[in-house]
């Protein structure tokens, strides 16, 4: 759940009651963003997105009441908490605003401008308690149910050292997934997906997901086929296919490990390049494949790529919250500047656990923009 | 709204007018998507002159929006995009599935 300054927006054509409770709301805390008119308060929206609306409901044009029902028409602003400040105390208005528009409550214009900032940081707060006990309650509810998108240790692949970090967006398992799966004696077949999206919605998918990549490396196995494009084209097929997937995209890449040889094959949907890092000249490659987003078209072609390690060479997969990240209220991705970053660490022994030291340090709940995660392949 | 449309010959120009594309204004986008594609539009061109940064929810509200024209028989071109916006597509194949283009002049066989 988002900490940190709250954020309102304030609705009312009269300009010294709206700069006078601008200025209350600061002096609290508050980011306050101030709008004129409902007309006005709109176009904010586009742009910000105040925790709370506090608004007025007699203005000219477009009224509290109209504002509030095309607030209720847009699936980004329907579920802001709204209160309307008036100076009605008609019960039947009153009424009308609290059950059909939804309305969390109605302050009279009367009410003494401190009252009014103490009342709006109560609701908030009974508001940010309602979503972190959701929160917890949805934690719970998976851990009961043991469903992991991560799984809880590496695996031990003879000849490989295996490690990965993984930072949830915000604290809310998201649309990031990692998946070790042991085939035989002789492979290992490494995963990791990003469904498109944020949170307990994409989190919801990736065990669709999840569980077809299962199947795909089962039944290729069955036909003898070790070959991670054919496991991502079979993958890609059936989530195509899947009417409950409609709509829902996801990145995938999948390194089969073979112990015996301790050859690596390399097949990628729609995933950020990896990094190859060469020990012996302390250099850091990318290799691309050409693969699609798994979802976007049933007829997709996936290519493989094999990469064969000398000791110490180490293979880096990764999803592309490690690319973004948040300063000063912007966001910015940047592949190269990570693969810049990283590099030095990687020089070092030990570099995979100094890479993740860096990681948890550079991205914190201020900085974070989305799910992170990396998995480590180091040749031993 | 998050676009702003307006003919120009026979493509359907929509400008995105937020500079942040991201998760909180994804599924009003796709709303808005869907709309111009149902009424019809055959060659919409999304002009991302102001956007500085997309997200991967934005990302599939775009290829959403995309399979649904292709199931419509209609194209969408992406124009004005920001180099680091340009690097990611690229880097994550995308640019394969749509038609980008510098500006909306350039779009050639709508």
């Amino acid at each position: 759940m988002a900490e940190g300054k709250k954020k309102i927006l304030l609705v009312d054509d009269n300009l010294f009651l709206l700069g006078l409770l601008a200025k209350a709301f600061e002096h609290e805390g508050f980011t306050a963003f101030e709008a004129a008119s409902a007309e006005h308060a709109l176009l904010l929206l586009e742009k910000e997105r105040p925790e709370i609306i506090l608004s007025d409901y007699e203005m000219p044009g477009m009224d509290g009441f109209a504002f509030r029902k095309h607030l209720l028409g847009n699936a980004t602003t329907k579920n802001i908490p709204f209160v309307f400040l008036t100076a009605h105390n008609n019960t039947e208005l009153v009424m009308e605003g609290l059950d059909e528009l939804m309305a969390v409550d109605f302050i009279d214009k009367g009410t003494p401008v401190q009252v009014i900032v103490a009342k709006i940081d109560n609701l908030l707060s009974t508001v940010r308690e309602k979503q972190a006990l959701s929160l917890l309650e949805l934690r719970k509810a998976a851990e009961a149910i043991n469903v992991k998108s991560v799984p809880a240790k590496t695996p031990t692949i003879n000849g490989f050292e295996i490690d990965f970090w993984h930072k949830p967006y915000q604290g809310y398992p998201g649309g990031d997934f990692i998946d070790f799966i042991r085939i035989g004696t002789r492979y290992t077949c490494v995963v990791l997906g990003d469904v498109m999206g944020k949170k307990w919605t994409a989190w919801f998918f990736t065990f669709s997901f999840l569980s077809y990549i299962r199947a795909a490396v089962r039944f290729c196995v069955s036909s003898g086929e070790y070959d991670p494009a054919v496991i991502l084209q079979k993958t890609n097929q059936v989530v195509c296919e899947d009417e409950a997937l409609v709509d829902v995209l996801s990145s995938l890449s999948l390194i089969l490990v073979d112990e015996q040889t301790g050859h690596l094959a390399y097949a990628g949907a729609g995933d950020l390049p990896l990094l190859y890092f060469n020990s012996a000249e302390g250099v850091l490659t990318s290799i691309k494949t050409s693969g699609l987003l798994l979802g976007l078209f049933s007829s997709a072609k996936y290519d493989a790529t094999s990469i064969t390690l000398q000791k110490n060479d180490q293979i880096l997969i990764f999803s592309d919250g490690l690319i973004e990240s948040v300063a000063a209220d912007r966001h910015t991705s940047n592949y190269g500047l990570f693969k810049e970053n990283i590099c030095p660490f990687l020089r070092h022994k030990n570099g995979f656990a100094a890479v993740k030291d860096h990681l948890s340090q550079t991205f914190t709940d201020a900085t974070q923009a989305d799910d992170c995660s990396i998995i480590s392949i180091i040749k031993k | 709204m998050i676009l702003e449309n307006k003919k120009v010959g026979h493509i359907l120009e929509a400008t995105i007018l937020i500079t942040e594309a991201n998760l909180t204004n994804a599924e009003q986008f796709k709303q808005e998507m869907f709309d111009l594609i149902n009424k019809g539009n055959q060659h919409i061109s999304l002009n991302f002159v102001r956007v500085t940064y997309i997200d991967s929810s934005f990302l599939g509200a775009m290829v959403s929006s995309l399979k649904h024209a292709l199931g419509k028989g209609a194209e969408i071109y992406l124009t004005d995009l920001k180099k680091d916006i340009i690097d990611l597509l690229r880097l994550i194949r995308v640019d394969k599935v749509f038609k980008i283009y510098e500006r909306i002049n350039d779009i050639t066989g709508a």
